[in-house]
């Protein structure tokens, strides 16, 4: 009988799993390192994690429409070689503005060709934004052919170094991208969305633009990948232009265990963002616990295959019993 | 017409025309490319590739969102127990060889129950796998990699064995020729072919699709393994991420080959002209003294174009 | 304006297939037109073309006096026309609020969806079904959840969100119960006196005589008959559905005539009333839309499966083919059988073609002898003989005289007549004791129908024994001796001899049971649409 329930809130709410392992794994965090709640070193947390925070909530744009977005870490790469090549260390706020949104616009157009190739040409979008990830990167080697840039001084030192009421800068961009998430599910787009992912012959045939849907997402995509470019820069103040490459899967990852269907049509931001919040608990408690240096990879891994077998083994268990 | 249409262009001869003609691209380009030490050396390369995409077809032909993302990680590690078992002597390569095709399978088995039993979409699935089959490396080894490979092993993979022919291109043409057999020849090659089109069809005609699918991974590991072995008669020595770069090409391969991601559709021949393409491309950008950038996007760009011309998929209003 | 439209002539054809030859319909303002024939007399093309989901190759449509060509369902929603359609256009994991204002969504300052207002419309457009409806039908609940007869409901709510000039009603009753039915009988009353126009797509005689002004027969495709419904009995638009004179007693010798000619007579030919030993015995199936059937299969027997669509029939013929679930004892050739996958069900010799051709019977992109071969491979040893599978192959598409280019060709170079005989022809490879059909002829063209007619007869006369459900009321006439009709997933009449006759199957899958079943569960209900002398039990 409970079993029932638990099934059908699990159904409903994906992430709910998650959420537990969440809460587990932020007590066991915090046994393990007890100034963890410290501004100092939650701000650091929250630095290292908000560049793969910022990627995977554009990687759930594109999942929720029903595509995946293979290019994202190149188009962070790509999006790194933009600002650290056009910025100086002395460079002031209205400077960085300007290349950020430089930045941003190169990776709404790279979104947007990600998207032609999907939705017009209708290629799968696995091998496509592959193939375009390797485009994209390769403009981001040829901008920066090898790790170097600079950042503005003042600015990088204001990310690592503020926290306006005692708060990481982070925490405001989350709550910043949560209630622009609200916002967007509150716009007729955020509705073609789900139906764009869910049932695209049903959305068609109400009158849903498919086609126009698709490609906005792959450009939001690109714009969250400049984003992530720009949190990142600021972080380690200097450019390789080969750092998104290993961002892509785990914003996969990530999207996945925040309970947005690989498949479309469900999911939400929220889910990501906690979905990132565990990877990097997992990563932070692993550092933590004293985890001999061999065994971190593992039980990295493991923790992860078991988050996401969770929903389907309680699922199993009840059954059995 | 019926003849005409015989005729016509297949996905795997497209593909293989292409090889030949990016060969002799690579003369024009580079004078003294075209020779034939160089044709078999490419071959040679393109045969690892080629083996370690097999499982991957099988696995995309499947359907399903089908993708083994782990058989990078199932390269380094069979190539690594080899190399610890045999540690230079040519009698324990047997041996050896059942422990890495076992272990093979044996992750591949373990994706194919988390994708059918457990639910999970196969490219997170596979990617988890990834992580566990190279942090058990890093438990086990703790980072020594110690070994020495069978030399029986160098003598097959990388000396010439018939006239100028290496070993290796026969494994592979065996290789062809299994898979062949048993995508054609078998019900269970008919079953893949079923499952990739449709599940619910081949439910009702009798096929165990769960079955199916979890022994199409559990095939794609021990191909893996297989190509892992090998390439350690390539590479004469292990490191800890051997396998990562044969990882996606493998995928590109497949589809390159003709094969459809979305299942169903496409063969091993294909995947074959594809690893020789691929592997052409790369050694072709490597040799062209070009700068990595522009032979990044090069290969982007032929990716797609390949795509284009036959990845596409259906649309919506008919 | 009041809106008139005016279909004039309208036709359509797939392939070899004319789904619609000529069909005519005016509708005016405050209006409703029954639109009524048999399954297959292009009913459903008509209203799509109307609706501009279907182009038509042929005639015109009038709107307000002028031609109009709807470039697709959004065109004709702009122009006030729009449909509820059987096959759903809802998205599975959105809110009930969400699928209903989709795309016209009411918004604060033409950017925000405006979700107090779409939730307080919602709640007042379901407040037309109060009482109707269960309380879990809520603004916010997702569609997935909902019951096939609340989804309806969304589906016509839906519809009328974008105030509509003219709705289709396309069998929007098919999965209603009888409360909703007259709650959306209200309702078209209503939008009568607005002024809307209203056309209503039904096979409940008992519905169209309540709600109709006007009564619109197709038969073959063509409009065959308008009748004022004051002038109109429901012997008359039956005789004019089924193309029989309405004086003519229904159900003698004239049955015969009307059929196929040569399934009829194969049919007849080789059978006695209970041929063999029974081969199938199911007591008390119960699925998730079956509660509770029990019957008897003979071997050499070509039992029908009648009633509306969706009574659960299918459930029947996929529990006892092991797809799906269920309880209940099930005993084949006399030995139980608790199949839990198709593999076993079919060493037990059962085979089962499915009703959606291209999404459960065959593998699109493959080739003919591969989907032929689907279920057989295993039989072929290792490695498979393939001349042998070829040659098999061969023998079963000439027996079926299928048209193709070659046995390698994809099956879906074939047409739907010739595809659906490669769905029949995997199975006959296997020599099935207990053969399964889920409306084998839908959407087949004459000339196969006859092969598949030919073949299923001359299966039974060979000792198959055959469970046969059809939509199609001619074909368990002419094909079957005993027919079994469902309704709301209990049997409600078994019709065989003298019983089994058009109007005794048409009243039946109307849920209207006569008096004299031959099983003698008599359920009162209405009277007989047409008196059948010497049946009485």
């Amino acid at each position: 009988m409970s079993g029932h329930r638990w099934q059908r809130l699990l159904s409903r709410h994906p992430y709910l799993f998650t959420l537990l392992l969440f809460a587990v794994l932020l007590l066991a965090n915090r046994l393990l390192q007890p100034n963890l709640f410290e501004s100092r070193v939650l701000s650091g947390n929250f630095r290292t994690f908000l560049p793969l925070l910022l990627l995977a909530v554009g990687q759930t744009l594109v999942v929720i429409g029903g595509g995946i977005d293979l290019s994202v870490g190149a188009l962070v790469s790509l999006a790194t070689a933009i600002l650290v090549t056009n910025l100086l260390p002395e460079s002031g706020m209205g400077a960085f503005l300007a290349v950020v949104g430089l930045a941003a616009l190169a990776g709404m157009a790279a979104g947007a060709f990600n998207g032609f190739c999907v939705a017009v040409l209708r290629l799968q979008p696995i091998v496509t934004t592959y193939a375009t990830a390797f485009l994209f990167g390769g403009v981001a080697l040829w901008l920066l052919p090898r790790p170097g840039g600079a950042m503005p001084q003042e600015l990088a030192q204001f990310y690592r170094q503020q926290t306006p009421l005692g708060l990481p800068i982070g925490v405001y961009v989350i709550i910043a991208l949560l209630l622009l998430w609200l916002l967007l599910r509150s716009t007729r787009f955020g509705h073609y969305l789900f139906a764009v992912g869910g049932q695209p012959e049903a959305a068609y045939t109400t009158g849903v633009p498919v086609t126009w849907v698709r490609v906005a997402t792959y450009m939001l995509s690109g714009l969250m990948a400049a984003l992530a470019a720009a949190a990142l820069t600021l972080g380690t103040s200097s450019g390789d232009p080969r750092i998104g490459d290993a961002m892509t899967l785990d914003s996969i990852v990530a999207v996945v265990l925040g309970g947005t269907r690989l498949s479309g049509g469900q999911g939400g931001v929220a889910g990501t963002i906690l979905g990132v919040i565990v990877l990097s608990l997992i990563r932070n408690i692993i550092s933590f616990a004293n985890v001999p240096n061999w065994w971190q990879t593992l039980v990295d891994a493991l923790i992860i295959v078991l988050a996401l077998a969770g929903p389907a083994l309680v699922r199993l268990l009840w059954r059995r019993t | 017409m019926n003849r005409l249409r015989r005729w016509r262009l297949s996905p795997p001869l497209i593909a293989l025309l292409l090889a030949v003609a990016l060969f002799f691209l690579g003369g024009l380009l580079q004078p003294g490319f075209v020779n034939p030490d160089q044709a078999i050396n490419i071959v040679r390369l393109a045969a690892f590739l080629g083996i370690i995409a097999a499982g991957q077809t099988l696995v995309i032909l499947s359907g399903g969102e089908g993708i083994d993302l782990s058989v990078g990680s199932v390269v380094t590690l069979s190539a690594i127990l080899v190399f610890r078992i045999v540690n230079g002597d040519n009698a324990l390569l047997l041996p050896a060889l059942a422990v890495a095709l076992g272990a093979g399978t044996l992750v591949g088995l373990a994706n194919g129950i988390g994708v059918t039993a457990l639910g999970i979409p196969p490219l997170v699935m596979t990617l988890g796998m990834t992580g566990i089959v190279e942090g058990a490396i890093l438990v086990v080894t703790e980072g020594q990699l110690l070994g020495r490979p069978a030399p029986l092993l160098g003598q097959l993979v990388a000396q010439p064995l018939f006239g100028p022919l290496p070993g290796i291109l026969l494994i592979w043409l065996l290789v062809g020729a299994a898979m062949w057999l048993l995508l054609e020849r078998t019900a269970f090659g008919k079953n893949v072919f079923a499952i990739g089109v449709n599940r619910e069809t081949a439910r009702l005609s009798g096929v165990r699709v769960p079955l199916t699918v979890a022994a199409t991974y559990a095939l794609s590991g021990t191909l893996s393994a297989l190509g892992g072995v090998l390439l350690l008669g390539f590479t004469q020595n292990v490191f800890l991420n051997l396998g990562r770069p044969f990882l996606f090409p493998s995928v590109a391969a497949v589809v390159v080959g003709g094969t459809v991601l979305a299942g169903g559709k496409g063969s091993y021949w294909g995947t074959m002209a594809g690893a020789l393409v691929l592997t052409l491309l790369t050694s072709l950008l490597t040799a062209s003294q070009l700068p990595e950038a522009v032979r990044q996007m090069v290969l982007g760009g032929t990716l797609l174009l390949l795509l284009s011309v036959y990845g596409r998929q259906r649309a919506l209003r008919e | 304006m009041l809106m008139t439209l005016s279909a004039q002539h309208l036709a359509k054809h797939y392939g070899g297939v004319t789904a619609l030859a000529d069909g005519s319909l005016e509708v005016a303002a405050g209006e409703v037109v029954a639109l009524v024939g048999a399954n297959g007399s292009g009913k459903s093309t008509l209203s799509k073309i109307i609706t501009g989901v279907v182009a038509p190759d042929g005639g015109q449509l009038l709107l307000d006096g002028k031609s109009v060509s709807f470039a697709g369902p959004p065109a004709a929603r702009a122009r006030g026309v729009t449909a509820v359609y059987q096959e759903l256009s809802l998205v599975p994991d959105m809110s009930v609020a969400e699928n209903i204002w989709l795309t016209h969504e009411p918004r604060w300052l033409g950017l925000l969806v405006n979700r107090a207002a779409v939730q307080a419309q919602t709640a007042r457009l379901l407040a037309l079904f109060s009482g109707a409806i269960s309380a879990r039908l809520d603004p916010r609940a997702p569609v997935r959840d909902l019951p096939p007869d609340e989804k309806q409901i969304v589906e016509i709510l839906k519809a009328l969100s974008r105030r509509p000039r003219l709705i289709i009603l396309d069998e929007a009753t098919a999965s209603l119960d009888s409360r909703q039915v007259t709650r959306l009988f209200d309702l078209v009353a209503d939008w009568q006196v607005q002024g809307k126009a209203v056309i209503f797509v039904s096979h409940r005689m008992d519905e169209i005589f309540r709600l109709a002004d006007r009564i619109v027969v197709l038969r073959n495709g063509q409009t065959v008959g308008r009748l004022a419904r004051s002038e109109a009995r429901e012997r008359d638009v039956v005789a004019l559905m089924t193309g029989q004179a309405a004086a003519g007693a229904p159900g003698d010798a004239a049955v015969a005539q009307e059929t196929p000619a040569a399934a009829g007579e194969a049919a007849g030919a080789g059978s006695t009333l209970l041929p063999g030993a029974v081969r199938l015995q199911v007591d008390d199936l119960r699925t998730p839309n079956v509660h509770g059937l029990s019957l008897q299969v003979h071997d050499g027997e070509l039992l029908g499966l009648g009633g509306l669509r969706g009574q659960g029939q299918e459930d029947v013929l996929l529990a006892l083919f092991g797809a799906l679930p269920h309880s209940g004892r099930i005993r084949i050739g006399g030995k139980v059988a608790a199949f839990r996958h198709p593999q076993e069900a079919m060493a037990a010799g059962v085979a089962y073609v499915p009703g959606e051709r291209n999404a459960q019977g065959l593998l699109s992109i493959r080739s003919i002898l591969e989907n032929l071969q689907l279920p057989s491979w295993a039989g072929y040893g290792l490695p498979l003989r393939m001349s042998a599978a070829r040659a098999d192959g061969r023998r079963v598409a000439d027996e079926l005289a299928i048209v193709m280019a070659g046995l390698d060709e994809p099956v879906s170079s074939l047409s739907g007549g010739n595809a659906q005989k490669v769905v029949l022809g995997k199975w006959l490879l296997r020599s099935p004791r207990l053969l399964l059909l889920n409306d084998p002829t839908k959407g087949v063209d004459v000339g196969a129908k006859a092969e598949i007619y030919r073949l299923l007869a001359a299966l039974a006369a060979a000792g198959t024994a055959i469970l046969f459900y059809s939509s199609d009321d001619e074909e368990l006439l002419s094909l079957c001796r005993r027919v079994l009709v469902l309704h709301d997933g209990l049997l409600c009449a078994e019709l065989q001899g003298p019983s089994l006759t058009r109007s005794q199957l048409v009243a039946a899958g109307m849920g209207a049971v006569s008096g004299e079943t031959a099983n003698g569960e008599a359920a009162g209900g209405k009277a007989d649409t047409a008196a059948e002398p010497g049946s009485t039990p």
